[in-house]
């Protein structure tokens, strides 16, 4: 199983098990994990899934595409090297992953 | 694409969905007091049948979020067909003006929509447009200093503001003529008016004219282009294809034709609702004069509240079912995410304006799904600006006879037609 661990922006941690297949914003949205908002339902149109990936799950994902990063100057809080949004992250069976929410999504 | 007049006889299946005589007292084109009868369609008859328009008529939040969110059964390719089909003289019109449009990207399916998408969705980011936040804000406040100049002390910030503004951005982004916002904003009523008004054939003759006038504009932008580049977003979609992108120079005029329209429209209305709504409710209006930071999110409560689009259509392209109601395969249909964004079962006292409402952003009025309005984050930077330098030169504005503001007759807009203010000395 598939697991995602959210730390919010107060350090609250929530341990989520996903399905594979399913992208972590997702596997936010289906759980009532706070902190995700993702407005727009995956279709790169609104950056309100933004997440901090811990450095050493960087490695586990996908690279990020040239849509993803120019998203990625429209979030509320200020991206930064470890940043990407959720709903391009997809998992795999053996996704072990930290990842923190920011502050705000608006 | 048939228009949906030729179902209008009659509802083809009708467990259930068949509408009563006063059809809970909704009228598909009148726009200024719909939500009574939203809430009761939401309570009484949540899918039904609208023999006038030929529609399902979708109001609960969780029934429309899911059909945008199957855009394999509900297509959107009618999302831009006239509700009233076009009479014969408008025909001719059109056929002789080379009048080829249809749709940039609303009404287009996958995988043609994906593949035209990826390619404007990357010359329209938040780069692109956030460079643009000093310039949009002095246009905000060079346009509410003249209004503020007027000794009678009486303004229309549909007009004087809402008006401008945003269609100076999207030509500026464009690389359209920005002398030109009276011409555009003519042939955007008009494209409003021709696909989803309530037109008799005479009526849609002056409206045919603009929208031929309107498609060359969007051709001859392409063309220029092509000659000349330049900084811009057409110049960009232009280079994209000579860079090995797969786009038509007519997919790019059709990309221009969406955005020279959905590109200040619902922007104007926004900003217009936005100031209307919260001097309406002068105490929350305080608020964010006394701390501007709550803007963003009380342009959220905006949204939902009165959000500039209030139904969209879909078609199902296979027998479906929506809220227990059968949908035949054909079957196309109206989701007034007006009556969602206020659908007590997803917001607590929906009916309500509340600028705290924690869940705001939940709102479905830039739709769900693939279709997800692009310019959602521009629309709301705008809106944002607008508030601000209100809230900053002119705190004590006040609105003068709202109960007497008229909306436009739309089936899907909601466009107030003015928002008259005044202020003290």
């Amino acid at each position: 199983m598939p697991t995602v661990h959210f730390t919010d922006a107060e350090g609250v941690v929530r341990d989520i098990e996903g399905n594979a297949g399913d992208s972590v914003m997702e596997t936010a949205v289906r759980n009532g994990v706070p902190g995700i908002v993702a407005e727009c339902g995956g279709s790169l149109s609104c950056a309100t899934c933004h997440v901090f990936v811990r450095e050493d799950c960087l490695d586990q994902l996908p690279e990020m595409d040239e849509m993803e990063d120019e998203m990625l100057y429209g979030t509320a809080v200020d991206r930064e090297d470890n940043s990407r949004l959720s709903c391009q992250l997809k998992l795999s069976e053996d996704s072990d992953l930290y990842v923190t929410t920011p502050e705000t999504q608006v | 694409m048939s228009p949906s007049t030729e179902t209008a006889a009659r509802c083809p299946f009708g467990h259930g969905a068949e509408a009563p005589a006063g059809h809970h007292g909704y009228q598909p084109f009148q726009m200024k007091d719909p939500f009574p009868a939203y809430a009761e369609l939401r309570a009484e008859q949540p899918v039904m049948f609208d023999e006038r328009i030929g529609l399902y008529v979708v109001s609960r939040y969780d029934d429309i979020k899911a059909v945008f969110d199957d855009w394999e059964t509900f297509s959107s390719e009618n999302a831009q067909a006239p509700v009233r089909e076009r009479g014969p003289q408008a025909k001719q019109i059109m056929e002789e003006g080379g009048f080829t449009a249809y749709s940039g990207l609303s009404a287009r399916r996958p995988p043609e929509h994906t593949r035209i998408r990826a390619v404007v969705q990357k010359a329209f980011t938040p780069r692109r447009f956030k460079v643009l936040e000093p310039f949009i804000r002095q246009n905000v406040v060079d346009q509410l200093e003249a209004m503020l100049a007027n000794p009678e002390r009486r303004g229309d910030i549909f007009r004087d503001l809402a008006y401008d503004v945003p269609t100076v951005t999207i030509l500026t982004l464009i690389g359209a003529d920005v002398e030109q916002v009276d011409t555009f904003k003519r042939w955007s009523d008009s494209r409003a008016a021709m696909t989803w008004g309530d037109l008799s054939d005479e009526e849609q003759i002056p409206h045919a004219h603009n929208l031929v006038e309107y498609w060359q504009e969007c051709q001859r932008l392409v063309r220029v282009a092509h000659e000349q580049g330049g900084d811009n977003l057409t110049a960009d979609l232009v280079k994209a294809q000579q860079d090995g992108a797969e786009i038509t120079d007519h997919e790019i005029a059709s990309v221009l034709y969406s955005m020279l329209f959905a590109g200040h429209e619902t922007t104007t209305t926004l900003i217009s609702n936005a100031v209307r709504v919260l001097l309406a409710h002068p105490e929350q209006w305080q608020q964010l004069v006394e701390d501007p930071k709550k803007i963003p999110a009380a342009i959220d409560e905006v949204l939902r509240y009165s959000g500039s689009i209030v139904g969209w259509r879909r078609k199902a392209l296979k027998d479906a079912e929506v809220g227990g109601v059968k949908i035949p395969e054909g079957g196309q249909l109206l989701l007034l995410m007006g009556s969602a964004n206020r659908d007590e079962g997803r917001f607590a006292d929906g009916e309500e304006f509340d600028i705290s409402r924690s869940n705001a952003r939940e709102h479905l009025s830039f739709g769900y799904g693939i279709h997800y309005c692009l310019g959602n984050m521009l629309a709301k930077l705008q809106a944002k600006i607008a508030l601000e330098e209100i809230a900053r030169l002119a705190p004590n504005l006040k609105l003068d006879n709202p109960e007497a503001i008229e909306f436009r007759e739309n089936l899907s807009f909601r466009v107030p037609e003015s928002v008259p203010v005044t202020w003290e000395a």
